[in-house]
């Protein structure tokens, strides 16, 4: 290249460079690059970040709660999202994350969260029958639950709850473990979407499960629980003092 | 026109730099010399130019107190026009100067320009990488963001093992015993005036020295260099020659000018580095990450074992260095040509091969075992798909213990510890339980922090981490 040629570029360079230099892509933006971290109000990156282990990515398919079931939004109202982020489900997997329940987030943010989870609810209620409510009004009867199961579930967890044709055991004793009462009331209210665990509707063909009989399949899985959960372990002679 | 020339004669007439300039100018260099192989320096030193007159303007703003250093670079970034392309510039120019040096030094290396009588130009050589990469770290710390932090922490750290006197010296690093205001004034001494002196000192010399030595030709397989016959054979050479200028320089001229066309691009579309989070010991999410060319040292530091690590550490730089140093001591005479040195080229070739790897580990890995580095990312749906009630809470487990920051699962994940995707194939339930429960490796002991239902739920997941339709691992011990 010859001289002219490279001047003439630089000159070019430099003639782009005060042209361009309000809107040049490299130039910062408003904000600081990166926020504070109890700053950081945009609902993806919060959710993303707090809750996709395990609630999935946009509340589908995670291990944990599918928060954008439209049925688990019908029957979980906006109070009940914000108490359990802030605070946790004690005995279970699902942390606490306001900063007063010594978490990491602030109720600014929790606000985000809960309304960017509302945010997922279409705009009608599914199939137009109200699911059953929240929290159970009386406390369920096990006996009564124990007939519900086999009108409701039998078919697919099998006679006893240990497995069937159509699912695994649901009365594991380490699995009843790890999940709270209202847990199982959810996953009996919504099933598992994305599987073929079938909401409160559907567990019997054509007709759906009255208030009462959720609660009383609930307290029969809660009563199947066993005093020390997991132990022994079923292959390894070690005798170990966990927590609980 | 007149005017002009009756001055400079009168200037030189006192000054007497004329006829050096001159001399240095059309020196004659061998044909071969005036290559486009011979430009890297040159570029360096370009860059080193834009470096300083970008720090000088940076420092004009800049304030180097603990409570204002990250918010001066905010007010850079956002206020005064075209304050952020300074930045830009400073910092992009950087990270080209660090790789310019070490191409340089590359090609030195593998032309064997480093022999005979040039042995004390690349020891000299060796000195400017040192604060070439001296000032990349300065720099980086004078951000004064989390990535600064980090880096501070990170070298306090190491010097702190240092036996006997490592406390004395961290406290002599950052002027106290925690990183503070006078750490950040002492970082500032170092890359303003300290290692900037030392720098532009030595390369003058570096210089003297190339024009007095001459340019290395170009080698010949076959050609061998002997302390005896050498210099008769280089004066050859240059007889036989060409003036530097032009017949070289433009070469030069040419790719200096595209390197600060690059440098310039990058900095318009790229834009500034950070400053990345406030430097606030209370933020414990922080994810800091160090600037590229110092990621492998993170790589290697969390895989080494833990007892290794003092002793690579402290040992690895100093003999890294001497190694360096000797080179041209131990090899000063003999071929010039790679063809012929096969060493040589396979010692480069494994160092790029190793420092790349550790790089590249290094940005797949978080740095610290911050919740939200890796815990956030959501198990694979065709992970959880079939699970039963009990292995499906066998993945919260997972998420919620942070295994994930040292184990992958469909790709996402910490590298310390192996990739779980097809874990039972290779371990069967009893080693699943025990590896949980006891660690092993460089694996922390679960055992106290699980129950056994959570142990259960865990290790009930675990085992259906294979391909379907392949036989689980089988303990041959059993029938
Ligand atoms: C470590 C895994 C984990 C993480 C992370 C997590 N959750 Fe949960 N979450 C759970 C589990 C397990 C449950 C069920 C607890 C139970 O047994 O009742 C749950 C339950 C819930 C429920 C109540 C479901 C119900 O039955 O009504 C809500 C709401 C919820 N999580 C929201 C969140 C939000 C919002 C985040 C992120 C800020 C989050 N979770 C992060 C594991 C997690
Ligand atoms: C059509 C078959 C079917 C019916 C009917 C059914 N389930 Fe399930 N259920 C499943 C499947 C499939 C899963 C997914 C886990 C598995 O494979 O076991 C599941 C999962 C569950 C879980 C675990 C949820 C979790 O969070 O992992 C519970 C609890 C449960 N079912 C309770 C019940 C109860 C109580 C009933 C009766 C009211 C019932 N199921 C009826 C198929 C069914
Ligand atoms: C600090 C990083 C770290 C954490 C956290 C960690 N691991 Fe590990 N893990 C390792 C390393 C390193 C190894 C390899 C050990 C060896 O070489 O013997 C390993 C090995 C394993 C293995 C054996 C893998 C194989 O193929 O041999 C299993 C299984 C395992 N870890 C499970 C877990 C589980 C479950 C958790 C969470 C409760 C967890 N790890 C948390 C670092 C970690």
């Amino acid at each position: 290249m010859s001289g002219p040629a490279l001047w003439s570029r630089a000159a070019a360079v430099a003639a782009a460079l005060a042209l361009a230099s309000c809107d040049l892509p490299g130039r910062p933006g408003p904000e600081p690059e990166v926020l504070r971290p109890e700053q950081v109000l945009d609902f993806a990156t919060l959710y993303s970040q707090n809750c996709a282990g395990c609630h999935g990515a946009a509340g589908k398919g995670g291990a944990a709660v599918s928060l954008a079931d439209p049925v688990y939004l019908a029957y979980a109202d906006d109070a009940t999202v914000r108490r359990v982020t802030a605070n946790g489900v004690a005995h279970t997997l699902m942390p606490a994350f306001a900063q007063s329940a010594g978490g990491m987030l602030t109720d600014k943010q929790i606000d985000v969260l809960v309304r960017g989870i509302r945010g997922w609810a279409g705009a009608a209620a599914p199939g137009g029958i109200k699911p059953p409510a929240y929290t159970a009004a009386a406390p369920g009867d096990a006996a009564r639950g124990a007939a519900a199961y086999q009108t409701f579930c039998a078919r697919c967890h099998g006679p006893d709850g240990k497995g069937g044709s159509g699912g695994h055991s649901i009365v594991d004793g380490s699995f009843l473990a790890l999940i709270s009462d209202q847990g199982l009331r959810t996953a009996v209210v919504t099933g598992v979407p994305g599987r073929d665990a079938p909401d409160w509707r559907s567990d019997a063909p054509g007709r759906p499960m009255t208030e009462q009989e959720v609660t009383d399949v609930v307290a029969w899985l809660a009563s199947q629980r066993t005093q020390f959960p997991g132990q022994p372990y079923p292959s390894l002679n070690t005798t170990h003092g966990g927590k609980q | 026109m007149r005017l002009l020339k009756a001055l400079g004669e009168w200037l030189d007439f006192r000054l007497k730099l004329g006829e050096g300039i001159r001399d240095a100018a059309t020196h004659p260099i061998p044909k071969s010399s005036a290559s486009w192989w011979y430009v890297f320096g040159s570029a360096a030193l370009t860059v080193f130019g834009i470096q300083v007159v970008t720090g000088i303007l940076l420092a004009i703003v800049y304030v180097p107190t603990a409570a204002q250093a990250w918010s001066s670079l905010q007010v850079l970034n956002h206020d005064p026009t075209l304050g952020w392309f300074l930045r830009a510039m400073h910092g992009w120019a950087s990270n080209f100067m660090v790789a310019l040096v070490l191409i340089h030094m590359l090609q030195v290396f593998l032309f064997g320009a480093y022999k005979f009588p040039r042995e004390l130009t690349w020891i000299i050589g060796v000195f400017l990488l040192l604060m070439t990469l001296g000032m990349a770290f300065t720099g980086q710390v004078l951000r004064f963001d989390q990535d600064a932090y980090w880096g501070i922490g990170i070298g306090a750290s190491i010097t702190g093992r240092v036996p006997v006197i490592g406390g004395a010296l961290v406290h002599l690093l950052l002027g106290g015993p925690i990183i503070g205001g006078d750490t950040l004034s002492r970082f500032f001494a170092l890359h303003v005036f300290i290692i900037p002196g030392l720098l532009i000192g030595l390369v003058s010399l570096h210089l003297l020295m190339v024009l007095k030595l001459g340019i290395n030709e170009w080698p010949m397989p076959g050609r061998i260099v002997r302390r005896e016959t050498y210099l008769k054979e280089y004066e050859q050479l240059t007889h036989e020659g060409v003036p530097f200028v032009p017949d070289a320089i433009w070469k030069d001229l040419v790719f200096g000018a595209s390197i600060v066309a690059a440098i310039a691009v990058c900095a318009a579309v790229l834009g500034p580095f950070g400053p990345g989070g406030q430097p606030d010991p209370t933020i414990i999410q922080a994810a800091p990450r160090p600037d590229f060319f110092f990621l492998w040292l993170f790589s290697l530091l969390s895989l080494l074992p833990p007892q290794m690590e003092t002793p690579v550490l402290l040992l690895m730089p100093p003999v890294a260095i001497l190694i360096l140093l000797l080179v041209p001591v131990l090899s000063g005479e003999g071929e010039k040509h790679w063809k012929k040195r096969p060493v040589a080229v396979l010692t480069v070739l494994v160092a790029a091969v190793a420092l790349g790897s550790f790089t590249h580990l290094a940005r797949s890995t978080p740095w610290s075992p911050a919740m939200s580095a890796w815990s956030g990312a959501p198990v694979p749906i065709s992970e959880l798909k079939g699970r039963s009630a009990l292995e499906r809470r066998g993945a919260l487990v997972f998420q919620a213990k942070q295994c994930r920051n040292c184990h992958a699962l469909g790709g996402a994940g910490g590298m310390r510890g192996p990739a779980l995707d097809e874990v039972a194939l290779r371990l069967t339930s009893d080693q699943l339980i025990r590896q949980v429960l006891q660690g092993g490796g460089n694996m922390p002991a679960y055992g106290k922090n699980l129950s056994p239902a959570e142990t259960t739920a865990l290790v009930s997941y675990l085992e259906t981490l294979k391909p379907e339709g392949r036989p689980p691992a089988h303990d041959a011990s059993q029938p």
